[in-house]
């Protein structure tokens, strides 16, 4: 990296080290007038830059945290309430049941669509013929919207002429109503969110994949490792860094489920699949709480940085 | 975008997409059959939703109340595309879509090239402490802006009947500003231009230097051809999450001049949830673009999506 870094600040650290401060005053100030169109320079490329995250991202986040202790419905100036907002949300069995169905839906979304995401992986890269189409067909999803997606799913769930239930039928299995049954909608909506998300999981995979050291396959193949052996004791352990990667930023993903909600369900019935982001809209955009909002969504904030900083600290041990 | 975005480029620096020859590369016969046949079965299962998305679009009301379902239309009815155009304005959705995604696109190439060079190759006072401010902003998660997001466009001074003090109006809510202005830029293509100008050499521009070029005219001229690729990237990403955008453009445009099609497209479905030939017809033109963006400029999109890591 220091190849390409320009830092004067070397040379000039150099000059005040005791024993070299006769460095002639004449040569700093020359390499200052360059170096100070320079900087001017790189000011004024990063100044709009640097307005546009100020504004719209530091100032909101600081402004969440502040809104958060108070109550505030837009037509009257905040007003400072300590905690009640917090208590009151840790109160209302909904934000509580959106808790768990946000935690129920990552706990399951989450492993599944790593699970398929690795075997896929795995399978891809062996070099097949129709390998990019089938690394296309895995990867659509995730480059459609989710809202468009969701529209599909609403249609293939219909309980009278959906293409699920028909399906089922022609198995022999009853059909569901899946999305409007209070046991049934966490699971359907659970089905679309692990569907959608094996896509970049496995795109991450098959980098790492290529990562790995083929001679390690070669030594393995001489001493007569069978392939599936070779799977669990050699691409398996060298997978681990980008398990761990692809587990972390599934939970962020998983945590901030939002648009699929909004179609499919509606965070119902009766609260089956409201999650997190879901109450955040309603106090927000329905009952027009922003303060109330705010707390919730510095819970989901809380959440977030947890899962990463757990994550961090082991994947510090293993190192 | 997130903190392990960071990581991800630290993983995948080198990360070309082709697969090398692996152990079992030269898996023939039953092997191979038994690979083909898992992996069309999940190609199918990943498919089938697009598929049924499509064939739903051309079938009639009557044939869409069968039970169960034909699988290919008695009749196409490719007529269902212009009923569907008539029956809500999805030109003029897409046309917005297409519009906003393309701003985004374009002031995010500009300004994230600008501060990812400044970054990456110019030494300034207060360089380190921008840098991981960036990085530091690139972990918030959406949810915890969006409020005070919606705020600051709502109390925007001067804007929409609003005084200096933001009151009193509806600022920038239901206008064109709101919804081009706050995606216009993200922590993350700073961070994405700043890692691909880090990648080149110094000596080009040393050379530049000495035939007297300014500062901008080595960014401009003499790097930023270099990274081509780097643009190709970052402005698929941007269209692609801008194209695909649906909370923000719900919460800030209430009229139909200014929906976009995720919008229209739920507008839709919850004014008219039995039109499935027509909701239908107006998913697949919401999806199409997007599909044929990726497979024609997939190599991009992949080495994007691997180093980013997110949506």
């Amino acid at each position: 990296m220091t190849t390409t870094d320009h830092r004067p600040a070397r040379v000039a650290k150099a000059a005040s080290v005791p024993g070299t401060a006769t460095a002639p005053p004449r040569k700093r100030k020359r390499i200052s007038m360059a170096e100070k169109k320079r900087r001017r320079a790189g000011w004024l490329m990063i100044t709009p830059s640097v307005i546009h995250v100020g504004l719209w991202t530091l100032i909101p986040v600081i402004a969440t945290f502040y809104l958060s202790f108070t109550d505030y419905g837009i037509f009257s100036a905040p007003k400072w309430i300590w905690f009640d907002n917090y208590v009151e949300m840790f109160n209302d069995p909904v934000f509580m049941q959106s808790i768990g169905n946000t935690i129920w839906y990552t706990f399951w979304t989450v492993p599944v669509s790593m699970a398929v995401a690795v075997v896929v992986a795995v399978l891809l890269n062996q070099g097949l013929k129709l390998q990019k189409f089938y690394r296309t067909a895995f990867f659509l999803p995730q480059v459609t919207a989710t809202v468009a997606i969701a529209m599909v799913w609403l249609w293939i769930f219909n309980p009278q002429y959906g293409l699920l239930n028909a399906g089922l039928e022609a198995i022999g299995l009853p059909g569901q109503a899946w999305l409007v049954d209070p046991q049934w909608a966490l699971p359907s909506v659970i089905l679309v969110g692990a569907w959608q998300g094996i896509g970049i999981k496995m795109l991450i995979y098959i980098a790492a994949l290529q990562n790995i050291d083929e001679s390690l396959y070669e030594a393995a193949s001489l001493d007569g490792a069978s392939a599936v052996r070779q799977f669990f004791s050699i691409t398996v352990p060298m997978l681990k860094p980008a398990t761990f990667f692809v587990f972390i930023i599934s939970i962020i993903g998983a945590f901030q489920v939002f648009d699929q909600i909004y179609v499919l369900t509606d965070g119902g019935p009766a609260n089956a699949t409201t999650m997190m982001t879901y109450e955040v809209y309603r106090s927000a955009f329905q009952e027009f709480r922003m303060g109330m909002a705010s707390a919730q969504s510095v819970a989901l904030f809380a959440f977030l940085l947890f899962v990463t900083l757990i994550s961090r600290r082991v994947t510090k041990e293993e190192d | 975008m997130t903190l392990p975005t960071i990581k991800a480029l630290a993983i995948s620096e080198e990360v070309t997409v082709a697969p090398r020859k692996r152990w079992f590369h030269h898996a023939k016969g039953r092997q191979a059959v038994l690979v083909n046949i898992l992996l069309s079965l999940g190609a199918i299962t990943m498919l089938v939703p697009f598929l049924w998305m499509v064939l739903t679009s051309l079938k009639s009301p009557a044939e869409l109340a069968q039970f169960p379902p034909t699988v290919f239309p008695q009749e196409w009815m490719w007529s269902n595309y212009a009923a569907t155009l008539d029956a809500a304005p999805f030109g003029l959705y897409f046309r917005n879509s297409l519009v906003i995604a393309t701003t985004h696109t374009l002031i995010t190439i500009a300004l994230g090239a600008m501060a990812g060079y400044a970054l990456a190759r110019i030494y300034f006072r207060g360089r380190e402490a921008i840098f991981l401010a960036f990085i530091a902003m690139l972990m918030i998660p959406t949810y915890t802006k969006i409020v005070p997001q919606f705020l600051l466009v709502k109390f925007m001074p001067l804007f929409g009947g609003n005084d200096i003090l933001g009151q009193g109006g509806s600022g920038w809510l239901d206008t064109w500003w709101a919804l081009i202005i706050p995606g216009g830029l993200s922590a993350s293509a700073i961070f994405l231009f700043r890692q691909f100008y880090l990648s080149l050499p110094k000596d080009l521009e040393e050379a530049a230097r000495i035939d007297g070029l300014g500062e901008f005219r080595i960014f401009a001229q003499i790097y930023t051809p270099l990274i081509k690729p780097a643009i190709a990237t970052v402005g698929l990403l941007t269209f692609q999450e801008s194209w695909n955008n649906f909370l923000w453009p719900l919460l800030v445009t209430t009229s139909s001049d200014l929906r976009v099609i995720q919008v229209g497209l739920a507008v839709f479905q919850q004014l008219d949830n039995t039109q499935w030939q027509y909701l239908m017809a107006g998913t697949t033109m919401a999806t199409v673009p997007m599909v044929i963006l990726f497979i024609f400029a997939q190599k991009y999109f992949i080495q994007g999506f691997t180093n980013a890591g997110i949506k």
